[in-house]
Formats: C-alpha cells, sequence, structure tokens
C-alpha cells in the first residue's frame, strides 16, 4: 500500500509500545476479535466471511471434478487464490496482482496445503485420469491489516464447512450424483499467526497502523498437534535466532484459541 | 513439498543421502566475481546444479519517477529462470512463484543495503537461473550479495543463504532437488554473518518445535560455511596479491 | 600488506572496536567499526575508514570533473559527469549575469557531445550538483583522446603529491587532465607519447591496490 503513516502516529505507536502497551489497547500476544460465518454463499459449495478487527474477507469454495497433476494421479487438487478488491482500500487499482498479493495468495495456500489439512488421497474419482479439485479463492473486502492470517482463517472456515458433492464415473467421464454430498476429509485444524517486529516488541495481528511501522514480519502457521507446518517471512529488516525462537512459541498459544473458533465452525 | 512418492532413499542406514551427502555436507559451491563487462556489478554461482549469474546496477535514476523515494534509495529485484533451466520447459513470462521469490529475495538484501545515502536514486538486482537445482533462492542471495559487493554499494554486511530441511525424520543441511519434493520439510534461511540477523526464513513441511530450532541453527551453520566462499569470491577478484588474510 | 594499520576488508568485517570515530566507508555498530565497502582499511590516531576499490563517483564540493553535455534546457545545461547524479550546469555561469534566456542561445556555447572541464560547486544529495566552468583552467575542451577509468582508482593514478601523475607526463610529453570522477583527457602531440600514457593509465587501473606499482609503470614507460 502506497500510503505515508504521518510521522506523529508512528511516533505514537513506538512511545506507547515502550511503555507496554498497543495502540488499541491489546496485550502483544492479542489477536483482534474475530468472528466467523460460514454459509454465506450458498451456490459456492462452501464459504465464509471473516472479520478479523476491520479486516474483513469473504471466501468461496468451489468443487468440481479435475484432471490431476502428473506423478500425482492419485490425488486430487487443492488451489487457492487471494484478491484485494478495489473496495477494500483507496490505494488498491484494479488490474493484475502484485507481487504483495500475489505473496499473500501463495502464502495462504502453502499453510493450508502443507498442513495436510484435506486427505488429498480421498479426492479420487479414477486414478490418473479424473479427481476432485477444491478451489478456494480469497477475496479482501476491506484491508485493515494483516491479511494473511484474515485470509487463512476465511480459507480455513470455507473447507471445514464445505460440503463435497459425489461424483460417479460413466462412460469415462465424471457424472454428478445429486443429493449425495458429504463431509470434506479433514486431517487437522491449521492455524496462521502473524507476527510484526517493531524495534525489539513482537506483536500479534499487527492492525494497519502497526503494519506501516514494522521492521519485519513472520506469519508462523501450526497443526492442532502444534506442529509447524509453514513459515514466511517478510519485511524490510531481520530477526534474530533468538526472536524467531519466541515467535515460534507466541504463534502455538496464539493458535490455540482461534482453532477453537474454527472448530465450531464444521459443518 | 512432498506428495511426490518416491522409490528413492532418501537417507541410507548409514546416514547416507541419496546423493552420497552426509547429513550436514552442503553441495559443492563456487561464486565468481565480476563476470559481466557492462553491469556495474556482478556474479556467478554454482551450487549443487544450479547454475545462477547476478548482475547488479546502480545507484542510478529511478524510471518511472513516482517510483522514486526523496529520503532513501530503492532496491529493485527480478529472480528470473531461463526456459531451458528445468527438466520441463519453463515459459519464459515471469510466474506468480518468480515474483513471489524476487520479493523474498529483495527483502532478504535489503537489510544489508546503506540505501539512505543514496536518496532518490534505485539498486537493480538481475537474477538470471539459467539451471536450477532445489534451493535456488539461497543461491541466488549468495550471488546477488556479491554482486553488489562488487558494484561497490555501502553495505552493512554480506547476506548469505542456505537451507536446511529434514529427510526421515533427520535434520539436513542444503536440501537438493529430489529431497525438496520427497521430504518432509525444506527450509530456505538468508543471515547477516556478523550482524547475526535472519533476513530471509520460509518453510515448506511439518517441523516440531525443536526440530524448527535444530533446522534454523543447521542452516545458519550452512549460511557461515557460504560465507566463507563469498569472501574468497571477492578476495580473488581484488585482493589479488593475496592480502594477509 | 605487512603493516597491520592497513587491512584488506569486504562488507560487514569488523576492522576494530574502541574509540575511534567513523570516518569514510565505516559504519559504527555498537562499538564495533565496520567496512561498508570492498577497500583497503586504515586506523589513524582517532579516525578508521576504508579507501574503496570499486564503486561510482559520488560528487563532491570542489572536485574537478570531466564531463559530458547531454541537453540543455532554457536556463541550464545537463551534464553527465558519470555519476548517478546529473551535473547542474547554470546558463549564467558562462554568460554572466546579465544572461537572459531570451536573448542568449546556449548551444552557440556548448552542444549535446561537448566535453568539459568542470569543478562542483555544492552538493547535498536532495538534489542534482551544480557545476561551474568559470576558471582558467575549466571549460570547453577542444581536443584530446578521453578515456575512463573506475573513480576509485583516481587516488592511485595522482599519487603522492601528484608524484605518480608527474612521472607518466613528463616520461611522455603528454598533458593529462584527470578527473575525480573517473573520466581522464590525454593530449599529445607525439601518438607514440599517447599510447605510452594511456597504457600507464590502463596499468595503474589494474593495478591500484599492488605494491611496487611506481617501479613497475616508472620500467614500462622507459622502455621502448
Amino acid at each position: 500500500m502506497a500510503s505515508v503513516l504521518d510521522e506523529l502516529k508512528r511516533k505514537e505507536i513506538v512511545d506507547l509500545l515502550a511503555r507496554g502497551k498497543r495502540i488499541d489497547g491489546r496485550s502483544f500476544d492479542q489477536s483482534r476479535p474475530l468472528s466467523i460465518e460460514t454459509g454465506v454463499i450458498p451456490k459456492a459449495n462452501g464459504s465464509a466471511r471473516v472479520r478479523l478487527g476491520d479486516t474483513e474477507i469473504v471466501t468461496g469454495v468451489k468443487i468440481q471434478p479435475d484432471k490431476p497433476f502428473p506423478d500425482l494421479g492419485d490425488k486430487g487438487i487443492f488451489i487457492c487464490t487471494a484478491e484485494v478488491l478495489p473496495i477494500a482500500h483507496p490505494d488498491v487499482e484494479p488490474g493484475p496482482p502484485g507481487e504483495d498479493v500475489i505473496e499473500l495468495a501463495r502464502v495462504v495456500d502453502r499453510g493450508i496445503r502443507e498442513s495436510g489439512m484435506i486427505d488429498m488421497s480421498q479426492l479420487v474419482l479414477e486414478k490418473d485420469k479424473s479427481v476432485i479439485g477444491i478451489f478456494a479463492d480469497n477475496s479482501v473486502v476491506d484491508h485493515d491489516g494483516n491479511l494473511f492470517d484474515a485470509c487463512s482463517y476465511a480459507t480455513t472456515a470455507a473447507i471445514l464447512s464445505c460440503n463435497v458433492p459425489k461424483w460417479e464415473i460413466q462412460n469415462e467421464a465424471p457424472v454428478l450424483v445429486e443429493g449425495h454430498e458429504s463431509d470434506p476429509p479433514i486431517t487437522t485444524i491449521p492455524v496462521s499467526v502473524t507476527m510484526g517486529r517493531i524495534g525489539e516488541h513482537i506483536l500479534v495481528d499487527p492492525n494497519a497502523e502497526e503494519w506501516d511501522c514494522i521492521d519485519a514480519r513472520i506469519t508462523i502457521t501450526t497443526n492442532s498437534d502444534g506442529k509447524i507446518c509453514a513459515i514466511q517471512k517478510g519485511g524490510n529488516d531481520g530477526f534474530t535466532v533468538e526472536q524467531l525462537l519466541k515467535c515460534a512459541d507466541i504463534s502455538a498459544s496464539a493458535a490455540t484459541k482461534i482453532r477453537e473458533k474454527l472448530k465450531q465452525t464444521k459443518g | 513439498m512432498g506428495g511426490r512418492e518416491s522409490t528413492l532413499v532418501l537417507l541410507d542406514k548409514n546416514g547416507i543421502r541419496c546423493d552420497g551427502r552426509k547429513v550436514t555436507e552442503p553441495r559443492r559451491i563456487m561464486i565468481k566475481a565480476g563476470v559481466l563487462k557492462n553491469a556495474d556489478g556482478s556474479a556467478y554461482i554454482e551450487f549443487g546444479d544450479n547454475k545462477i549469474i547476478a548482475g547488479v546496477f546502480g545507484p542510478r535514476d529511478v524510471h518511472p519517477k513516482h517510483m522514486s523515494n526523496t529520503d532513501t534509495g530503492i532496491i529493485r529485484c527480478r529472480y528470473h529462470m531461463s526456459p531451458f533451466s528445468v527438466t520441463e520447459r519453463k515459459n519464459p513470462a515471469p510466474s506468480r512463484r518468480e515474483i513471489e521469490i524476487s520479493k523474498v529475495i529483495k527483502e532478504a538484501l535489503q537489510p544489508s543495503l546503506m540505501l539512505e545515502k543514496f536518496p532518490r536514486t534505485v539498486v537493480d538486482v538481475f537474477i538470471e537461473v539459467l539451471q536450477a537445482d532445489g534451493g535456488s533462492r539461497c543461491a541466488a542471495i549468495d550471488a546477488a550479495s556479491v554482486a553488489l559487493a562488487d558494484a561497490g554499494i555501502p553495505m552493512r554486511d554480506m547476506v548469505c543463504a542456505c537451507a536446511a530441511g529434514k529427510v526421515a525424520d533427520t535434520i539436513i543441511l542444503d536440501v537438493n532437488n529430489e529431497e525438496d519434493q520427497a521430504g518432509q520439510a525444506d527450509m530456505p534461511v538468508a543471515y547477516m554473518p556478523n550482524l547475526n540477523k535472519v533476513t530471509l526464513l520460509q518453510l515448506d513441511g511439518v517441523l516440531t518445535r525443536d526440530e524448527y530450532k535444530k533446522c534454523i541453527e543447521t542452516a545458519i551453520d550452512g549460511c557461515k560455511l557460504v560465507y566463507q566462499i563469498q569472501k574468497k569470491a571477492l578476495t580473488d577478484k581484488f585482493f589479488e596479491n593475496g592480502g594477509d588474510q | 600488506m605487512q603493516d597491520d594499520k592497513k587491512r584488506y576488508v569486504i562488507p560487514g568485517d569488523v576492522i576494530t572496536t574502541g574509540p575511534y570515530r567513523p570516518d569514510q566507508n565505516v559504519t559504527l555498530d555498537g562499538n564495533r567499526i565496520i567496512a561498508t565497502v570492498i577497500g583497503i582499511s586504515e586506523i589513524s590516531e582517532d579516525t578508521v575508514r576504508v579507501i574503496p576499490l570499486t564503486g561510482m563517483y559520488i560528487p563532491k564540493s570542489s572536485d574537478l570533473v570531466i564531463g559530458k553535455v547531454v541537453s540543455h534546457t532554457s536556463l541550464s545545461w545537463e551534464v553527465d559527469i558519470n555519476s548517478c547524479y546529473v551535473g547542474i550546469l547554470p546558463a549564467a555561469d558562462v554568460f554572466g549575469r546579465d544572461f537572459s534566456a531570451h536573448a542568449d542561445e546556449l548551444s552557440t556555447k556548448l552542444a549535446k557531445g561537448d566535453l568539459i572541464a568542470a569543478r562542483i560547486v555544492n552538493f547535498d544529495r536532495t538534489r542534482d550538483p551544480l557545476i561551474t566552468i568559470a576558471d582558467r583552467e575549466l571549460g570547453k575542451i577542444e581536443s584530446g583522446t578521453l578515456i575512463k577509468i573506475s573513480p576509485s582508482k583516481v587516488p592511485r593514478l595522482i599519487g603522492k603529491r601528484g608524484s605518480m601523475i608527474q612521472t607518466i607526463e613528463m616520461a611522455t610529453n603528454a598533458v593529462i587532465t584527470i578527473g575525480q570522477n573517473g573520466l581522464i583527457v590525454v593530449s599529445c602531440e607525439d601518438s607514440n607519447g599517447l599510447l605510452k600514457a594511456i597504457k600507464a593509465i590502463r596499468m595503474i587501473e589494474e593495478q591500484a591496490h599492488m605494491a611496487n606499482l611506481t617501479d613497475k609503470v616508472k620500467e614500462m614507460l622507459e622502455s621502448r
């Protein structure tokens, strides 16, 4: 985003941090209020609207038969995209995605994919020929910082609450069998936690104003068993090893609360 | 990461990996500084079967003008794979993967550059992967940092990069292509050796918290090895009579 | 490199710790003084600096530079001074204070492609450097051969108190104008002298950091 944060605001944020406070009163390891609504797009196989503070995402999951990837004929397909809509912020211009949005989409995709959340081997219709494809598309409707976590929660909730239709192979092609939807094959619930570093302070879920001040950021995704399955460090500065270890610990504990909320969305 | 089953033995009972290396052994690395006539700075690296060339132009005027910053120079980075660099020919147009990698490489190099000294200019870093073999983004950073020093851009520190990973429940150093496809985790890391800061960190794959710590430490050990090779590349070019190192 | 107050360094190398004042091409990290470019570190009584072996030209006030006129507006010429910053030569510098944008046509005095010897008047990085040619030894260069070397090698080419450049001029009868920005103009009536002078300059550029350079150059100049 191109806006220039005014100097006074930046100073205010930094001064508050020195006194152990954040600009919106949260503690350092606290996310903003999270609300998750599923089934908001009935035409999609799964959907969710997530509000993380004032950041809002609408995600739709479409499920349809597809050809498998070469070498992966015994696994279904999962594809995740993200788009920041021009209505989300005055600085967003319509047009092909820039590097920030491409990074966002790929990080959200990897967080879900690497966790093994969806058991892809359960999504095969005919080995090497026809599989089920799960397509999750995130639309950022309102941008107030930390799109990584908001999109991740929306995608996860949409997948958890989706209905997978049934197809049968007839004359070499998949044919829909109405009225036989099933739950998706879920093995774990990944939760991403994004932290920003401002000076020595590590803050969970930076809002838009904090995001403009951060020296560096890191997104860590953990599974239901507490294992780390994806990491993306970003930003113009670095972290010490001690800070990286601290971030892993913070993300594991912050994730458990959020996982409870996501569990409730299971269809 | 993973997904592709393989009959390849990634780690045998003697602790030897699929390409004959030991668990903490990196692939062969060679770096040469100053390989291009027209670039202000350049470097060529061979890291395993990766063959990558980096060229730096700048500081120079910024076009389009609206991108320039009155307080500081900026860095732009393009990581690009040649169509012949991978087994199945790659379309020359930039893919989303290349765009993301360009961004993370830029962010890995940025903390080392003292761009405040050159307001309203840009330092362009162009990285061309001529042949790819797993760990190319780390090798790219290793070459780019040498090219930046070769160009005389003031830097707080060099940036060295190397990946660590996990195969057969064992943490390994420097993940090759087969290990990336069939292994359990791949973690590229970039590091500034004198300032002790990590500037690139990504992970694909599943690690416990202790494995995460071990992986970072192993990768940093690899970075320090690469640093010696970067130093040698610059010393060979600039201090021909050996210096007193 | 026997002198342990001098060392080859690359960016990030810790030169020393302690109560020194950081000078050129170094930065302070805590109490460690770190090199920021490839070069030769030098610790003097109270300062530490690095003499760079690479890098582009950054304009400094009162530097003599050789530039090439690339364009002009109605009020000034733009001059390529081999830097990322473009030199600005105001029209008043040449036409005098009574310069009038209507009456005086800039291209009558200096045209695109002309080489000039100029001096940097001031430069503070927030805007392009101002240059002047209002001095006896400055102005349009009418003849000679232009050579470009890395600006970091210029001090070596000049030598202590000008000793190296004088050696070359005397041995070849050439007149050599050295710009701090790495551009050099060599004039010589004798074509052999010209070739020798250019050869000497290239030799110094390639071997600037090596020992016994002065002797090697003298030896080359004396040979046929």
